[in-house]
């Protein structure tokens, strides 16, 4: 089978599946729950409290989207990438599935990459659900405003757009790092759920070990260590350090773990 | 078998790479500079012109302190004990942050906090100070003529730092040049400032002077017998244009709370009387700082930090001691526990 079909296939099974959808769900809830329980809440956040950016919320509804990917990426969005790129490999190998996948001669490197193309994809549209759901919710219950900057700058809601967009883009190449990661835990079990898990329990191992002062010369390498810089994205002028260190860093961790899933998955005993 | 190696190849040869693009990144050498003698960068230094620039920067401790754990806040208290605790977490914590230099008197720092910021605006003489995570912004119009007694926060900047600690190190200090180093992209001067007493816990300072604009670019302080800087505050990166002039020009969010503050009155260099000035004891390196902190020792936190000595408790790191009388004085500076006992008896 070509390239292309395969991909098409792979995406019309991801985007037929009710887990996918449950978790875009997942999602997309958390958005909503935020602005609803704002704008009803008859004290509004004051500077300072809550999660980052939450009561500038009420000044622009933009603001949504930028505090709801603060609160999603360092547990449930990496969570739902978990899912689908542990699920990549080992799913079909537990399924039974694998085997009949591989009848195509070469096929082994091609469905390694397709598997990962179709979780990237899966990586843009998880992240794109959560801030267009934030721009709507927040548009819908605050209107659009000026909106106040980390250095104290206000901007319109055109410079605003952009801003979150890249706060998306930001958060969309840290998932496709973890991605890689996730797919390489995949070829090494046919145990799906196994594999999602590891993925789950790897995000958080890092995340701790990020907090931990002893190993501050391990941080930088840690992929989880730009996951929320993109703060530095919300000052003026944009600093850019941790959005192309993070670029740099999550595809060394692809061009690494790619490596590794083709190494085992090129030389594994397919039997399933 | 061959095969089965083979595939495994990509996975063995991306770490190479990546460890070999690292390492040649940071191999950069720096340019040859022409020789200079130490009172030769001590005269670029202080001859340097007004330079419009913009740089970022990163200030890292290693003091010997428990490190507060981040997100405690220190307790705020009144006067001097604020000042104190300020001095405390400004010592502990490491910042990172950027500074903007336009024309003359123009000037913006931001220091950066990981969902937050604070920002320093000097425009001729507006002054405006902004605290994200509070929104709130404070304004001063300073006096014609009065620029320079203004911006109270550039101390932050390696500028400033080194030129402060030149003023202060005066002639009990022998200088000395090292190799050329590579500070943001350019090529320094090393200048080294060793104190010529024993008097004190400072090692050495170590100042990167830019080899072409003469400006500051790293400071570097040592404790005595120590290998590692308890203290570096540096350039990361350094551009030499203009800055927008637009990021001088500050208007506050249209929610945040603005405080008129009115300007210290009178001459040049006086200080505002609200704040009763430190007595400093001693001379150069050997100086002690005094001031009257009230009850501060009855912090707990201050009292979980500090030991009981003869004389007071104190506050102990590799390059600053504090001690904190039983009669409310707070005794600071570079020196070791007994210099400062002597200079509390006196």
């Amino acid at each position: 089978m070509r390239g292309e079909r395969l991909l098409g296939s792979e995406l019309r099974v991801l985007f037929r599946r009710w887990r996918t959808w449950a978790m875009l769900a997942a999602l997309a809830s958390i958005p909503i729950l935020m602005a609803v329980v704002v704008r009803l809440s008859s004290d509004p956040p004051g500077p300072g409290e809550g999660p980052p950016f939450l009561d500038q919320v009420t000044n622009n509804g933009m603001f949504v989207a930028v505090t709801a990917l603060v609160m999603t990426t360092p547990l449930f969005m990496p969570l739902t990438i978990a899912v689908v790129s542990g699920d990549t490999i080992a799913g079909e190998a537990s399924l039974g599935t694998l085997r009949y996948l591989l009848v195509a001669p070469a096929g082994r490197v091609r469905l390694l990459v397709v598997k990962y193309l179709t979780t990237v994809v899966f990586a843009v549209v998880a992240s794109g659900t959560v801030l267009l759901v934030g721009w709507a919710i927040g548009a819908a219950l605050f209107g659009t405003g000026e909106a106040t900057l980390l250095s104290g700058d206000t901007i319109g809601v055109g410079d605003a757009v952009l801003r979150s967009l890249l706060v998306g883009a930001h958060v969309t190449i840290c998932m496709i790092g973890l991605a890689a990661i996730g797919q390489f835990i995949s070829t090494l079990t046919d145990a799906g759920v196994g594999a999602m898990a590891a993925v789950a329990v790897l995000t958080i191992v890092a995340q701790v070990l990020g907090q931990l002062d002893q190993l501050a010369w391990l941080h930088p390498w840690l992929f989880t260590h730009h996951w929320l810089g993109f703060a530095d994205l919300l000052r003026t002028p944009i600093v850019w350090t941790s959005f192309t260190e993070n670029a740099a860093l999550q595809g060394a961790y692809v061009a690494f773990f790619g490596a590794l899933a083709y190494g085992r998955f090129t030389t594994k005993d397919v039997l399933s | 078998m061959a095969r089965t190696l083979t595939r495994w190849l990509p996975a063995a040869a991306v770490p190479l790479v990546i460890a070999g693009s690292v390492a040649l990144a940071s191999a950069a050498g720096a340019d040859e500079l022409p020789e200079r003698t130490p009172e030769e960068i001590l005269t670029l230094l202080a001859d340097r012109e007004h330079q419009p620039f913009s740089g970022e920067f990163e200030q890292s401790s290693d003091l010997g302190l428990p490190s507060l754990p981040g997100g405690v806040d220190l307790p705020a208290g009144e006067g001097d004990a604020a000042a104190v605790t300020a001095a405390l977490d400004a010592l502990t914590s490491d910042h990172s942050g950027r500074v903007f230099v336009g024309e003359e008197h123009q000037a913006r720092l931001q220091v950066f906090e990981s969902f937050g910021e604070r920002d320093l605006i000097v425009n001729g003489t507006e002054v405006w100070a902004y605290d994200s995570s509070e929104n709130a912004a404070t304004h001063t119009t300073i006096p014609e003529g009065a620029h320079a007694a203004a911006p109270d926060q550039q101390q932050l900047t390696p500028d400033a730092v080194a030129d402060r600690i030149i003023e202060a190190a005066g002639p009990t200090t022998d200088l000395s040049v090292r190799d050329d180093v590579e500070v943001a992209g350019r090529a320094a001067y090393d200048l080294v400032l060793t104190p010529r007493t024993d008097a004190t816990l400072v090692g050495e300072v170590a100042i990167a002077v830019d080899g072409e604009t003469g400006q500051p670019l790293r400071v570097t302080v040592t404790a005595r017998g120590e290998d590692a800087p308890a203290f570096q505050l540096a350039y990361t990166s350094l551009d030499l244009g203009a800055p927008d002039a637009d990021l001088f020009t500050f208007t506050p969010p249209a929610d945040a709370e603005v405080e008129e503050v009115t300007p210290p009155t009178g001459d040049h260099g006086s200080e505002p009387t609200d704040k009763p000035q430190p007595t400093v004891i001693g001379e150069g390196w050997e100086s002690v700082a005094v001031l009257e902190a009230g009850d501060i020792a009855s912090e707990p936190l201050l009292a979980q930090l500090t030991t009981a000595v003869d004389g007071g408790r104190l506050l102990s790191t590799d390059l600053v001691n504090a001690l904190i009388t039983d009669d409310g004085r707070v005794l600071v500076g570079a020196v070791p526990l007994e210099r400062l006992q002597a200079a509390a008896a006196e």
